[in-house]
């Protein structure tokens, strides 16, 4: 009961946070009503989708300080565990999400436990190297479809069918993606405040001060690690119902990886809003500039150029975010 | 028996002998004070003792339980608690907040922990500090903010490594009133590293000196502060002349 | 068992020149303990230099090296003053986003220049000659001149920084920056030097890998995590670990060569309908993988 009340519980945010909030939730929720075209829904899902992957990298690489670079091996196990039973067995998405996500977590603290006795540089290294190990097993698996990948086709079934997540129209994934978007931010508001989010908040700042204070450093980063793989891993099975199409290159490539750090960096990392903010403002960047310069233009790449460059310059002049711009101000007009 | 008995203590870093051979006890309620010239190990013993350190050898028992192999976490579980020298408290939580890390050691809840949170601040009386980020705060309040997170952690033994440092006579003061405050009141043992003088030798029960990672002594204060090889290792001249200390050894 | 020893020599020089791709990465780590996840593409640029210039003034692909070091030295110096200087100061995860974002800026340049199909040297004097070395060992002449280029100029790097002024002041800055600055070193431009070394070592290997394998934008991210691997196995920073360790990799990519000796030799059916040619890179990254885990600061670090 507490937990429920405490995941509820956004009153240490300042009015205007709230009500912006609001707001743009609200707006959100009505989005699909007013005119749209058929680009900017599915900007819209993505973006959703990336917030989740956000809020779940934010959990270890935001409050933990753990740049974590290998996020995308969990959202391909979590496609690939959907795609794979709804075609072989015809599970239903609701039924494979979880499954797919116990798998992701075990997975994770496979990998998890030895990655945790590294640090800093060493640590994001071989997040990298341990998808990439995970991709290159997935390319030559003809269990999983090898490289061409899986391909659910939804002539087979009967759209919309709620139960294994397959539609025709887009609004449904709308909704869906939201609702998780609503429950992640619930989860998310609820951790930071959790006993695990101040202990990773503490492991952040200072190891030795942490561990003094009876927090068992690693445990606590592996099942932190834990958390985020399971955000990842649902949007993953996700993914596979939504793309209807995945493989290996797109799914669990390095650049999935960066993206989802590199949002939640952009937006401030270990903020509630920041990961949402970042993909807010990353995701309609990338698809837009791909329409116009990349596919309209001709001029392959220049998209690309673009977002690197603000990445560029973010890391270089503002690695606190947008987040942390909001927050100085704050403190300033207060003190 | 002791409360804490470290017995025969050794600590190697590669090939320098950081702390050599120590012992010593420190019984249920006491106030020890440990003093030493820089770099004669004191810290490294802290660290050893909380856990933080393997040890090379030697045997560290608290609470009639041998902890030398113990990690700092499962130390810190048991009651025994510390400070550490440089600031050490997380820059983006406040101080309310950094004080439930502590109290969530002892507690799942988050309103226990917030609770218990607050009663600190208002006992230490820094609640007027609560909502600001320790990076905002002076040296002297930021002192005060790392003892409430150790204490936070409801010890029964508390390390507390040079409090005092940096603090002008005022402020010293304050701290001096907390530390005896945490000792007497809340009955906390308590042993405190500290270079300033004033404070150590007022407030300590008995104290240890160390240098180049040995004990050289050990006794009350009185008893240190006349101690001949202590003056020559730390104390020197100037505190021989102000204090009007006469010894045979102290004539170089 | 022609199949072993041209495995081993294979494996033996194409570590060779790894070892050279990997030499660059090292010696930045070890001097400003940053991580340059551009570093592959530094190398793609110095292939598509080494192409571009065989092709362009119409001489042998070996003889660009010079051009290739310069641009690769010229870039280094230009990425460390325009861009790297900044993220200095910042936290790391600023570091290594920011690095992946000049790799993604680099990349993407090349697509928009030279599109993405592959592009490969079709002349020069070695291209397409080969050795039989006896016992069937039959070693392409490029891949040969190239390993021995590349041991070259690895030995030249060393000297530089082991023998001369500067490359002492370079090894102080790297142990100890501040005390380095204390006594008068200007580490700002030792940390420019480190990465025009670093960019001019990585593109002259490749110009030399351009010889024997075929160029396009995307091709940068192997190559980076392959000098990873071996400055993982060498120790970060570690200037002598980084050959050794190139040379171990070189083997583990020849993997395949050995398993197909190993079919051959136990008669084993079963070991036929493995892939293992899919699997050629996965083994460096597991490699990587379980070094990191198990020595982290590689077999021959010394750097904490």
């Amino acid at each position: 009961m507490e937990t429920i009340r405490n995941a509820l519980d956004f009153s240490d945010f300042p009015r205007l946070d709230l009500t912006v909030a609001g707001a743009v939730s609200i707006a959100f929720v009505v989005f699909p009503l007013f005119p749209h075209s058929a680009f900017a829904m599915a900007t819209m899902i993505q973006f959703l989708m990336f917030s989740l992957y956000g809020m779940g990298w934010n959990t270890i690489g935001g409050y933990g300080g753990q740049v974590d670079l290998g996020k995308a091996q969990y959202v391909g196990i979590g496609a690939y565990t959907t795609a794979v039973m709804l075609i072989r067995w015809d599970v239903p998405f609701w039924v494979s999400m979880p499954i797919g996500m116990c798998l992701a977590v075990g997975w994770s603290f496979i990998i998890g436990y030895p990655l945790f006795r590294l640090k800093g540089h060493y640590f994001a290294i071989a997040t990298i190297a341990s998808t990439l190990v995970l991709k290159d097993i997935f390319e030559v698996w003809g269990f999983v479809g090898a490289a061409r990948g899986l391909e659910i086709s939804p002539i087979k079934y009967n759209p919309p069918d709620f139960l294994r997540l397959i539609f025709r129209d887009d609004i449904y994934y709308f909704y869906t993606i939201l609702g998780f978007f609503f429950l992640g931010i619930f989860y998310i508001n609820w951790f930071r405040k959790s006993r695990l989010g101040f202990q990773l908040r503490s492991i952040k700042d200072n190891e030795d001060v942490a561990r003094s204070l009876g927090i068992n450093v690693h445990w606590a980063k592996v099942k932190t690690y834990a958390i985020a793989t399971a955000f990842v891993s649902m949007v993953g099975s996700f993914h596979a119902c939504y793309i209807k199409s995945i493989e290996p290159e797109d799914t669990m490539s390095l650049d999935i990886s960066i993206l989802i750090a590199l949002m939640a960096m952009l937006g401030g990392a270990g903020s509630l809003w920041g990961p949402i903010i970042g993909a807010g403002i990353l995701i309609p960047l990338k698809s837009y500039l791909k329409e116009w310069l990349g596919a309209q233009a001709g001029l392959v790449g220049i998209d690309l150029i673009i977002y690197a460059g603000i990445i560029m310059l973010i890391s270089a002049f503002e690695p606190r975010g947008i987040w942390g711009i909001v927050e100085k101000i704050r403190r300033r007009t207060r003190s | 028996m002791p409360f804490l008995e470290v017995q025969h203590l050794t600590k190697d870093f590669g090939g320098l002998r950081a702390n050599s051979d120590i012992a010593f006890t420190v019984e249920q309620g006491e106030l020890v004070g440990l003093i030493g010239p820089n770099g004669a190990g004191k810290t490294t013993l802290f660290n050893c003792i909380s856990g933080l350190h393997p040890v090379t050898s030697g045997q560290i028992i608290f609470d009639g339980e041998d902890i030398t192999k113990l990690k700092a976490h499962e130390v810190a579980r048991r009651g025994l608690a510390r400070t550490f020298q440089v600031y050490s408290a997380a820059g983006d939580l406040t101080v309310k907040e950094n004080i439930m890390v502590g109290c969530f050691m002892r507690t799942r809840s988050r309103s226990r922990a917030k609770a218990r949170a607050s009663e600190i601040l208002k006992d230490l009386n820094i609640d007027d500090l609560s909502d600001y980020l320790v990076t905002e705060l002076p040296v002297s309040a930021q002192k005060r903010v790392t003892m409430a997170t150790a204490i936070g952690s409801d010890p029964k033994f508390l390390l507390l490594d040079e409090v005092a440092a940096g603090l002008n006579p005022n402020e010293i003061e304050g701290i001096m009133a907390s530390i005896k405050h945490v000792h007497d009141d809340m009955g906390i043992t308590v042993m405190l590293i500290e270079h300033v003088m004033e404070l150590v030798m007022k407030i300590s029960h008995r104290v240890i000196v160390l240098d180049y990672g040995e004990k050289i002594a050990e006794g009350d204060p009185e008893a240190i502060s006349k101690d001949p090889r202590v003056i020559k290792a730390y104390l020197g001249e100037r505190y021989v002349r102000e204090h009007g200390v006469r010894s045979a050894d102290s004539t170089e | 068992m022609d199949i072993l020893v041209g495995s081993l020599f294979a494996g033996l020089l194409i570590g060779m020149v790894l070892a050279l791709v990997a030499l660059g990465l090292t010696i930045i780590f070890g001097v400003m303990d940053i991580v340059n996840f551009a570093h592959g593409e530094f190398l793609m640029i110095g292939m598509y230099t080494g192409l571009l210039t065989a092709q362009g003034l119409g001489i042998d692909p070996l003889l660009t090296l010079p051009v290739a070091a310069i641009v690769g030295f010229l870039l280094g110096i230009i990425c460390y003053f325009g861009f790297i200087k900044f993220l200095l100061r910042g936290p790391m995860v600023a570091q290594l986003l920011g690095t992946f974002g000049l790799m993604l800026f680099l990349r993407n340049l090349a697509l928009l220049i030279f599109g993405s199909e592959d592009r490969a040297l079709h002349h020069g004097l070695l291209v397409g000659k080969s050795f039989d070395l006896g016992m069937g060992v039959i070693v392409s002449a490029t891949k040969l001149a190239c390993a021995t280029l590349s041991v070259v100029a690895f030995v030249a790097v060393w000297l530089l920084i082991n023998r001369t002024k500067i490359g002492k002041a370079l090894t102080a800055t790297a142990l100890n920056a501040q005390g380095a600055r204390y006594m008068g070193i200007p580490t700002e431009k030792m940390n420019a030097l480190a990465w025009g070394i670093g960019g001019g070592s990585v593109t002259i290997a490749g110009a030399l890998i351009v010889n024997f394998w075929s160029v396009n934008p995307f091709i940068g991210l192997l190559f980076t995590m392959i000098a990873f691997a071996i400055v993982a196995l060498g120790g970060f920073g570690s200037v002598p670990g980084a050959f050794f360790a190139g040379l171990v990799v070189g083997m583990i990519t020849e993997i395949p060569g050995f398993w197909d000796f190993f079919t051959y030799t136990f008669g084993a059916d079963w070991m036929v309908d493995i892939p293992m040619t899919s699997f050629k890179y996965m083994w460096v990254y597991v490699a990587f993988f379980v070094i990191m885990v198990t020595r982290p600061r590689g077999l021959f670090g010394w750097k904490q």
